[in-house]
């Protein structure tokens, strides 16, 4: 037995040596038993230990922190692998590394996985504005310089679809458990040509946050927290020239991000136009599976521009809105306590009550994307007076790939998915989606309150918190994003067409939704509208 | 040893055979034929005309290698003392032309081509469509325009500059420690200025300079409308480099004869005469210089804009450096990305020798 584990286990039991030496005798026994039945109990107290690590409401957690429970979370490895398997194995691994966590929290976690097997890995940080780029010229010009990345299903298309990445191995997949996952991001996410090649670690979708302290018989934003679009336009307006009850600043309603974010700042008009223009009837929502001809310009998105469009003429935003990005939306307005509505992915939800610079923590509620009043039927080309609730399941959450270039040695190929599997393990991702960590639930098991209870979490808050994910994703009519190459590329181009509507430089909504959907023409084009017609009908299971 | 020819400059005698000298004809003939030869295959390759070939061009940039080698001795071999003096320089225009010239070129065939990273066909030639798509964009019309704005700001940067460059020169109090201040923000990156003014001290809520505002009764909004935030970018931009120009200003005002202006003084002449009498047409030369390569620093305009507006609101701020970066790496439009970052190069060129012509006619005038 190891000195560092006989410590562990001493300081964790009180044991004295004695004690310790008759206690081997015992574990040797256990070792015997069958394999789940040894893991049942030390799986829950683990779940339960690493919860307390470092404490909701003891400040962000640090390295020390992410450490820590890496190295609680390795059993699974360890069940796998052998201490120094991977001695001499170099990888590298392209992660983000957006508000210090993503990339930073991954180094953490697999600092006590290199000690153990003794693989050593690379690290290339990315900026989330730079990721798209630096993926497209990896692939476009063969320099694949990594051989794990952490990455959105979106690009599935992109790296899937060019053979560029490693098939999971069954060991794998039983490691990880992935009958846990929510049943949205099973197959055919992560899959392609009936293969499967993700480790999820997050599940992605966006939810309502709002203030708490708004709502309410007193509360300045009236009595209801809205629930549909057409409300939260009217509170928006109503709020202006009012008083923060928190802050004391200036009020303000609903946060719309109305600068892009290399793409990514595109979610935030989709949130607004799924619940007018995704009718129950079809999953397409963005283009006609046929043709390929954008959606974008059709009256449903017409009208979500509008909205945008209507609070800019009302002075509905905080001060200089039209530089402020999705980041700054939810980091530096929500969370420091402007502003008492915002989309964003569930994220915020954990870091309202445990990062240092929030200040809403006791005030935030949550819920689904709002609805509409009405839904637009593209197939009708009509309005249909009928509520529409359609959930935003933007980027489909973060996932773990080995690439092909691990193919050939099976030792780096075995080290690249056990590192990958030691990140989507079941306890490990337990705890990420509890602390900031820019993920969010995306397990059954990720939904059991009482853990998070147990943790210290508010059970009303983690409830209503994890409510609203559960929602969306179980929800019938959500949308969801299609895995076509070149996705951002719509995106991008989009929200620079948009930044122009929003600075007054088109005449209307209509003639912005026309430049965005002349654009995402030419880029179809370009691409090849015939393979994109195909993988866009794939992904939507046409 | 030969009686003509440049005797100063030559230490030994040349006797090259006519044998030697085919040989290194022979040689440098013999590899650019290997290398031609391989780069021609290779494209064959890679269009599908033959069936096999490298894996990568790298066999190709070692036959290039090669032959530029054989080239540099072969100068020996046929041109005895002379060629060994060509070798001073050949290797170093080896590099450029392999690093400058070449990639130009490849550039020039990309800007023709129909390239998306995300298309599965790679480059696709397409004439000139790309061209005629940068005829209608109006997005880099609007950046061209902002460019205009942001070189004229050039004027007011001088301005400034020689200003604090006199002020530096005269005989004030603590003026080395002046000097070291004033230079500061030239030695900030601009990416850093970016995020240290406009992403925090101007940032509305929680910004100093914003809270400084709100004191003082008004709503704080540095990037909310497009004069005002296009304002802002050249503020930040100005603060950063008008350093350059002082420091350039302050060095040829120390260069200045004392005589001429202690003449201009027993003369009567007054400060401000002085100044636009004797300082600043003696100035000239540098000024020009200085606001030349302030115009050149100009026309790359983009980290500041990228990190804080990403060209917004509404492409108010964009530069076309910051409009092709966005194409370029957001939409991964290659193709159409380096075309116009070439017609921005022909404009530039264009641009700085009309400059330049017009200058030296100006500085020839008589005073």
């Amino acid at each position: 037995m190891k000195t560092g584990l006989y410590n562990y286990i001493r300081a964790a039991q009180k044991m004295n040596r004695r004690q310790m030496l008759k206690g081997t005798a015992a574990v040797g026994a256990a070792a015997m038993l069958p394999k789940g039945a040894a893991m049942a109990d030390g799986h829950g107290n683990i779940r339960a230990e690493i919860l307390k690590i470092p404490g909701v409401g003891a400040g962000s957690p640090t390295d020390s922190d992410w450490q820590k429970v890496g190295e609680m979370c390795l059993g699974a490895t360890k069940e796998n692998v052998a201490e120094g398997e991977f001695e001499g194995v170099e990888l590298t691994f392209m992660g983000l590394n957006n508000q210090n966590l993503h990339n930073f929290l991954f180094r953490g976690f697999l600092k006590p996985w290199e000690a153990y097997t003794g693989a050593k890995i690379n690290w290339i940080d990315l900026a989330q504005a730079d990721y798209n780029a630096r993926l497209q010229q990896s692939i476009a010009t063969g320099t694949v310089d990594f051989d794990i990345i952490e990455m959105g299903a979106p690009f599935e298309g992109d790296v899937l679809g060019k053979g560029l990445a490693s098939e999971m191995p069954d060991w794998v997949k039983e490691q990880i458990d992935m009958d846990d996952y929510v049943d949205y991001l099973k197959a055919p996410v992560g899959t392609w040509d009936g293969k499967t090649y993700r480790v999820s670690i997050d599940g992605d979708c966006h939810s309502f946050a709002y203030r708490k302290d708004y709502f309410g018989p007193d509360g300045i934003g009236g009595a209801e927290v809205p629930t549909t679009w057409q409300e939260i336009n009217q509170v928006s307006k109503d709020l202006v020239g009012k008083e923060d009850p928190l802050t004391g600043l200036p009020a303000h309603g609903y946060l719309d991000p109305l600068k892009g974010w290399g793409g990514f700042g595109f979610y935030f008009l989709e949130n607004r136009a799924a619940a007018y223009a995704k009718h129950p009837n079809s999953p397409a929502w963005l283009f006609d599976p046929e043709t390929m001809t954008p959606m974008v310009n059709n009256p449903a998105w017409v009208q979500a521009i509008q909205d945008v469009m209507d609070l800019i003429e009302a002075g509905a935003y905080p001060a200089d809105q039209i530089n402020a990005d999705p980041g700054t939306t939810a980091f530096q307005q929500f969370l420091a306590g402007t502003g008492s509505m915002l989309m964003w992915w569930g994220d915020v939800g954990s870091s309202a009550r445990t990062s240092d610079t929030s200040v809403v923590g006791d005030v935030v509620g949550f819920g689904i994307n709002p609805a509409s009043d009405r839904v637009y039927n593209a197939q009708a080309g009509a309005w249909e007076d009928t509520r529409n609730e359609a959930p935003n399941m933007a980027y489909i959450g973060w996932g773990v790939y080995v690439m092909a270039t691990v193919e050939g040695d099976e030792k780096k190929k075995k080290a690249a998915w056990s590192a990958a599997a030691h990140l989507g393990g079941k306890d490990l991702s337990l705890w990420a989606s509890a602390y900031p960590s820019g993920f969010q639930p995306y397990r059954n098991s990720h939904f059991q309150f009482e853990e998070w209870e147990e943790a210290g979490y508010d059970r009303a808050f983690i409830e209503d918190y994890l409510g609203s994910n559960a929602d969306s994703y179980n929800h019938p009519n959500a949308a969801i994003e299609p895995r076509i190459p070149g996705i951002f590329q719509y995106y991008s181009v989009a929200e620079d067409e948009l930044a122009k509507g929003y600075a007054g430089q088109y005449g209307s909504a209509q003639e912005t939704a026309d430049a965005i959907a002349a654009a995402w023409e030419e880029i179809t084009n370009q691409i090849g509208r015939d393979s994109q017609i195909a993988i866009y009908r794939a992904s939507l299971g046409l | 040893m030969s009686a003509e020819g440049d005797l100063l400059h030559t230490v030994t005698a040349d006797d090259i055979s006519e044998n030697r000298k085919r040989l290194g004809k022979l040689m440098v003939w013999g590899a650019a034929l290997l290398c031609a030869g391989l780069a021609l295959w290779q494209m064959a390759f890679e269009t599908g005309r033959v069936s096999s070939g490298f894996d990568n061009w790298r066999p190709v940039l070692y036959a290039y290698m090669l032959w530029a080698t054989v080239l540099c001795a072969a100068q020996v071999m046929i041109r005895g003392e002379a060629g060994k003096r060509s070798l001073f320089v050949l290797p170093a225009a080896l590099f450029v032309i392999s690093l400058v010239i070449f990639p130009l070129l490849f550039a020039l065939y990309i800007s023709f081509t129909d390239w998306n990273l995300a298309s599965a066909d790679g480059p696709k030639p397409n004439g000139w469509d790309n061209m005629v798509q940068m005829w209608n964009d109006q997005f880099y019309w609007n950046a061209l325009k902002n460019m205009v704005y942001y070189v004229l700001a050039v004027s007011v940067e001088y301005v400034i500059a020689f200003g604090l460059a006199l002020l530096l020169n005269a005989q004030i109090r603590a003026r080395k420690f002046f000097r070291v201040v004033f230079l500061l923000p030239l030695m900030l990156s601009p990416v850093a200025v970016s995020w240290m003014i406009g992403k925090s001290m101007l940032e509305v809520r929680f910004g100093p300079i914003s809270r400084v505002v709100r004191e003082l009764g008004f709503e704080p909004s540095f990037f909310g409308t497009p004069e005002i935030a296009r304002f802002m970018i050249m503020a930040m931009d100005a603060w950063t480099f008008i350093p350059f120009m002082m420091i350039m200003l302050l060095a040829g005002l120390q260069a200045l004869p004392r005589e001429v202006i202690e003449a201009s003084k027993v003369d009567g002449a007054t400060g401000w005469q002085s100044f636009r009498e004797v300082i600043f047409p003696l100035m000239l030369p540098v000024s020009v210089t200085a606001i030349v390569i302030r115009i050149i620093f100009k026309l790359k305009l983009a980290d500041v804009i990228i990190n804080v507006t990403s060209g917004g609101p509404g492409g108010a701020t964009d530069s076309v450096t910051s409009f092709i970066f966005r194409e370029y790496r957001d939409r991964s439009n290659v193709g159409y990305g380096t075309l116009l970052a070439m017609v921005y190069l022909v404009l530039i060129i264009i641009f700085v020798t009309l400059l330049l012509k017009l200058v030296s006619r100006w500085m020839e005038r008589p005073a």
